[in-house]
């Protein structure tokens, strides 16, 4: 059984709001990077197979070569190997691409992993394009994998509770974070371990991207500005409010 | 005067008998060392100089609570008794080895003087006072106080205290029966009370309570080692090898050994365990500390875990590994899970156990090498301090979910940069007071301080933290990368001086970075606003506003800063004490990475928080971030006022 | 422009995605997973009974090609991830996901970076795929109902085995878009009674701070913040609430948060869009009445 889980090194994702700054476009490059957060969930399911049924664990990156400091805790967790697609496109069809190549040159995967969506762009879609790539069926939102005579049986946290879904054969799956994945913290044996691990560092393609352009990127305006109601008539207080929320679509 | 061995035939045979017992003795005594011996040697022994260190022996150590046992008297009646017991024999020992030196080498204590104060009367004080003290001891193990009997009683203590009875009973009675038969003895009080208690024909069984009385003595002692009377060797020893700085004294892990980039494949294999899943892992000063422990109780008795209903009791976990090592299982590694990841992830390292412990026991430092066995070895650790660890990994500071960006605690003040060669003091802000919003306050105050005093200071450009909670949380390996880190470019900077905020970083640049390379002369704010004020650097209006001081368990117990803070508060209003201060503070809750813990039974801060608003202060007064802000929590229960607030906070409100 | 929904049979999801299809055209066709009539009226209605939307691809993919459609749109669920990213591929079609904008001249808004960003794209080739997130579009009101025509190849390779609906009492806080959450300000467990009717009214969970859960005035589940569940709702009330970062932890996510509390430096008002600085027992109250007289 060789499974791989498709591992993206984001800016951190817990900048507050109103600390949060673009430059052309994209986070500033003042925050630190680390694994994206569905994508540590993934790492553990992974590892957590690897332990269940002694399969092979490779993490595929698409990044840039300063990343590999980051993933190596991919490793640390319970990788055996990280191959790294060298690149930086932001396009997912190009993403996809590139990462369809780093599964091909594996020859053996059975099982793709990701976490539901990237940290950064959310867009959740570059795993389910690559499996369109593939031809592999995909399903999002998976909880806990099982193997079972040949067949992977999954639970899907769906928006009206669980699905237990069942199919055969080669597969791209989006993990979802659960009580059961929490991301372990590696023990130092293993990040040291992970130090030594050679890393496949393999040049991206072009690829070919999504016919849309991206007009702009803006930090929309402020929410933290509160806004203090008037207090000398309650009823006419709560009219306000409810208005102001529907104008605003909250409600 | 008194003739030895009065009425007395083949006396001297009670001394062979006496080799016996001590050849006994020393098998017993063999026992331990063996069991001992299993444990680790130390590698880097308390190295310190220490005033008063010989060898590995810390001499006022060993006098003062060894010997003194002084401790003990914290528990005024208990010490007493104690006393009366430990030194009446002592006494009576001293009397029973001059009357064989007598014997052996005609030694002339039964004469004059000395006979009469010495031998008669403070022979017979000392064993009416042990006698006492025996009494006192046994009905309290027949009325046992919760401190001994939780999780259960050490066993044993009933034979020796009935033989020691009987030995001080059938003394005074051979005493009594001489003293009937040779006429009174001017200064043997009780000698000559109980000679006229006695029946006429007592002579006639004189021999039979002398003979009774030395075979006593020797059973009781061949006996120690196999019972718990064995603290009469273990404590004292104990004592003078445990380093008496205050805190757990947890040193730090060099992890450049193994992880040598030269080195071939495997030489992270060559890592030993990492902390202590089994006893096998401890060194022997830990296992020395097992076996001293008498499950007196005083540990459990001031532990905020255990007070709050939490499953962590100190004296629990010393039982368990007592029994353990009693038995000999010393590989078993099912120890960890015996005393529950729960219990050893709920002590807050406050130190009030190791304060506590007349034997001076580190349980500490047992318990915090469970928990780095638990985080480094076997990635187990509960959800949300792994959050925090995560966060400490990603961002170099553990408060995920921060509202807070780095620079908002300074927004609108202008604040130096530490500047090399021009800036005297760093500034160090520390994680709590970036990114919790209540803590910035601290650091806005200081700074209003600083400039009202003119001090040359700066911060860094980036905020980190000390590696202070990865290391509470058990994670050595975490709290070493970011220690070398901040040192690195303290080294680069050219930092001699460091004001901290927060006691844990204090303990940190203090304790551990040397160890790491690291050396600075470090402040904490409120030694140094107290600096300041006695230099007149500072003009503060006082007021009559009562003012409670909680001690931070980092500045106090741990680094005895207990007088300097309390002097600031004197200087803007009324200081107020708590029932619990100073040296016995009680913990606010938020130590050892327990801010980041869902917290069972009791909040630890709620009844702090209530202790200090007992007191009918205004306000309550704190010098540390973390206790600020689990203080701050645990008022909101009983009061919708702010009350809590930092001495800097304080200091700079009253500044004229 | 041409444009197909493939939703549920869910009258506001569909709803939502028949106001997106205008800004494009006219009224969209559909496909819906599931049987029985379609609400609202629509040229062409397709229905598939594939239990996953992933055994649906082949099906659409003829059917985008037959009638030429030049906008696939779908919501942002569980269905809609399942079946953006591999028609896509199939289609050779331009993908945008949790769109939160759309105008007529096929330029979409989006969000990015949790939020913090949003990127405005212009689709330069038709067909394209929409995912479009939910409740930032009026549902457009659904008048009669349409009668589908089964839509063939519904075969795939996975297989649905079952099927657990949670259930939980009144809204789980999770899919929550409204939360009325109360904190030790509340002053006692009977007076989230009052927070419960009003939860009634607006269709929305109840939920709680650590401080009123470790009071025992709520539940343990209905416990918000960091050591509890992370929400994201629409609209936050919280009532009597200080806002302890850890508690702001967990409506981190939050769109607007409206706080009450009569304690103006409340840490709550730093994070809220809307503040009312007064006792909750009057505010609740009077936001009651003004909810019903509106019904």
């Amino acid at each position: 059984m060789h499974i791989t889980v498709l591992a993206k090194v984001v800016p951190d994702y817990e900048v507050p709001t109103a600390d949060f700054e673009l430059t052309d476009g994209r986070a500033h490059s003042r925050y630190t990077r680390m694994i994206g957060l569905y994508d540590e969930n993934a790492i553990e399911t992974g590892v957590q197979l690897k332990e269940a049924y002694g399969a092979t664990l490779t993490i595929i990156s698409y990044g840039k070569t300063q990343d590999v400091t980051v993933l190596r805790k991919a490793i640390a967790m319970g990788g055996d190997a990280l191959h790294l697609v060298l690149g930086d496109a932001d396009d997912p069809f190009v993403i996809a691409a590139n990462l369809k190549m780093a599964i091909e040159q594996l020859g053996n995967v059975d099982l793709v992993l990701a976490g539901q969506q990237s940290a950064d762009m959310d867009r959740g879609v570059v795993h389910s394009i690559l499996a369109g790539m593939l031809d592999y069926p995909f399903l999002p939102q998976i909880s806990t994998i099982k193997s079972e005579d040949g067949r992977w049986m999954v639970a899907q946290a769906h928006e009206n509770g669980i699905r237990r879904l069942e199919f055969s054969g080669k597969g791209v799956l989006s993990i979802t974070s659960s009580p059961k994945n929490v991301p372990r913290i590696p023990a130092v044996r293993s990040i040291l371990a992970a130090k030594k691990k050679p890393v496949e560092k393999i040049d991206g393609i072009p690829g070919t991207p999504m016919p849309v352009a991206e007009l702009s990127v803006e930090i929309p305006k402020m929410e933290s500005v509160c806004e203090f109601l008037p207090l000398d008539d309650m009823a006419q207080t709560c009219k306000i409010l409810l208005s102001k929320l529907r104008e605003e679509r909250y409600l | 005067m008194r003739i030895p061995y009065w009425n007395i035939s083949y006396g001297i045979l009670i001394d062979t008998v006496a080799l016996v017992a001590v050849i006994v003795f020393v098998f017993g005594l063999h026992g331990h060392w063996k069991r001992i011996r299993l444990g680790k040697v130390r590698i880097r022994s308390a190295n310190v100089d220490h005033p008063g260190k010989i060898g590995p022996v810390f001499v006022y150590s060993l006098l003062k609570n060894g010997i003194l046992g002084a401790k003990l008297y914290k528990k005024i009646f208990t010490g007493i008794a104690h006393g009366f017991l430990f030194w009446g024999m002592l006494v009576l020992a001293l009397g029973t080895s001059l009357v064989v030196l007598n014997l052996l080498f005609g030694l002339p204590v039964f004469e004059g003087i000395f006979n009469r104060w010495f031998m008669s009367f403070f022979l017979d004080l000392a064993g009416l006072l042990a006698l006492f003290g025996l009494l006192f001891f046994l009905v309290r193990r027949w009325f046992p106080p919760e401190r001994l009997i939780t999780p259960r009683e050490r066993t044993g203590f009933g034979v020796q205290i009935g033989l020691l009875a009987a030995v001080i009973v059938t003394g005074f009675l051979v005493e009594a029966i001489r003293i009937a038969s040779t006429g009174p003895d001017p200064f043997s009080f009780v000698g000559n009370f109980m000679a006229g208690w006695l029946p006429a024909d007592a002579l006639s069984v004189h021999r039979i309570f002398w003979w009774s009385h030395g075979l006593l003595c020797m059973a009781f002692i061949a006996y120690i080692p196999y019972s718990p009377m064995m603290h009469m060797v273990l404590v004292p020893t104990n004592t003078a090898l445990a380093d008496p700085r205050p805190g757990s004294k947890m040193g730090v892990i060099d992890f450049s050994s193994f992880d040598n980039d030269d080195d071939e494949e495997g030489a992270a294999e060559e890592m030993p365990t990492l902390g202590c899943s089994s006893l096998a892992d401890f060194t022997r000063k830990r296992l020395l500390d097992f076996a001293a422990c008498l499950w007196c109780g005083r540990c459990h008795e001031v532990c905020p875990a255990a007070i709050t209903k939490k499953p962590l009791s100190p004296k629990g976990v010393m039982v368990t590994l007592a029994e353990r090592l009693a038995a000999g299982e010393v590989e078993d590694a099912t120890l960890i899970d015996d005393i529950t990841e729960d219990a050893i992830f709920a002590c807050t390292t406050c130190t009030a156990c190791l304060e506590a412990c007349p034997a001076c026991i580190n349980q500490p430092k047992t318990i915090l090498k469970f928990r780095q066995n638990l985080v480094m070895e076997q990635s187990r650790i509960p959800e949300l301090m792994a959050k925090a660890i995560n966060s400490l990994e990603q961002r170099a500071h553990p408060f995920f979910g921060t509202g807070s960006g780095p620079k908002d605690w300074c927004k609108d003040l202008e604040v130096p940069l530490f500047a090399t060669g021009e800036t005297e003091y760093l500034l160090w802000i520390g994680c709590s007071v970036t990114y919790e919003e209540r803590a910035q306050k601290i650091a806005r105050a200081m700074v209003r301080i600083l400039e009202s005093a003119g001090v040359s200071y700066g911060i860094l450009e980036e905020s980190r933290c000390t590696g202070d909670p990865a290391k509470q949380m058990g994670n050595e390996f975490m709290f070493t990368e970011l220690a070398q880190t901040n040192i690195d470019e303290f080294n680069e900077l050219g930092v001699k001086k460091i004001i901290t905020l927060c006691p844990h970083c204090y303990n940190s640049f203090d304790r551990h970075y040397p160890l790491l390379g690291g050396n600075y002369e470090v402040i904490p704010h409120s030694v140094f606003i107290n600096r300041l004020i006695s230099n007149d650097k500072l003009v503060l209006k006082n007021s009559l506003e009562r003012i409670c001081y909680h001690d931070p368990c980092y500045l106090g117990r741990r680094n005895l800063f207990f007088d300097e803070p309390r002097e600031v508060i004197r200087k803007v209003g009324q200081l107020v004490e708590m029932p619990r201060s100073g040296a016995e503070s009680f913990c606010c809750g938020g130590g050892g990475g327990n801010y980041w813990a869902e917290e069972v039974g009791d909040r630890i801060n709620q009844v702090r928080s209530k202790e200090a608003l007992d007191t009918g202060a205004d306000r309550i007064a704190t010098a540390c971030p973390f206790c600020l802000l689990m203080l701050t929590d645990g008022a909101k229960k009983f009061t919708e006022e702010q009350k809590t607030f930092d001495i800097a906070e304080l200091v700079a409100e009253r500044l004229t | 422009m041409k444009a197909l929904i493939v939703e549920v049979i869910d009258a506001k999801r569909i709803g939502e995605l028949v106001t997106v299809g205008r800004i494009f055209g006219d009224t969209p066709d559909v496909v819906a997973l599931g049987t029985g009539d379609i609400p609202g009226n629509y040229n062409k209605a397709y229905c598939s009974d594939a239990a996953v939307g992933s055994n649906l691809i082949d099906g659409l993919v003829e059917l985008i090609q037959k009638e030429g459609y030049e906008v696939v749109l779908l919501s942002a669920t569980t269905v809609g991830a399942e079946i953006a990213g591999p028609l896509s591929v199939r289609l050779g079609a331009p993908v945008l996901t949790e769109i939160i904008g759309a105008k007529s001249d096929m330029t979409v808004t989006r969000p990015i970076y949790g939020g913090k960003a949003m990127t405005t794209f212009k689709i330069n080739q038709t067909p394209a795929i929409l995912t479009v997130r939910r409740k930032y579009f009026e549902s457009a009101i659904a008048e009669g109902t349409t009668t589908p025509v089964p839509l063939a190849g519904a075969a795939g390779a996975i297989r649905l085995v079952s099927e657990e609906a949670v259930v939980t009492e009144g809204i789980p806080l999770d899919d929550a878009e409204v939360i009325v959450s109360g904190g030790r300000g509340v002053g006692s467990g009977e007076k989230f009674t009052i927070l419960r009717d009003l939860a009634g009214i607006l269709n929305a969970a109840v939920g709680a701070s650590r401080g009123a859960v470790d009071e025992g005035w709520a539940e343990p589940t209905m416990q918000i913040g960091q050591t509890g569940n992370i929400v994201a709702p629409s609209v936050y009330f919280a009532v009597g609430i200080s806002g302890a970062s850890q508690h702001l932890a967990g409506i981190a996510n939050a769109k607007c948060v409206v706080a009450i509390n009569k304690d103006e430096d409340a840490n709550i008002f730093k994070r809220a869009r809307f503040g009312i600085v007064e006792d909750y027992a009057k505010v609740v109250p009077a936001l009651i009445q003004a909810l019903q007289e509106e019904q």
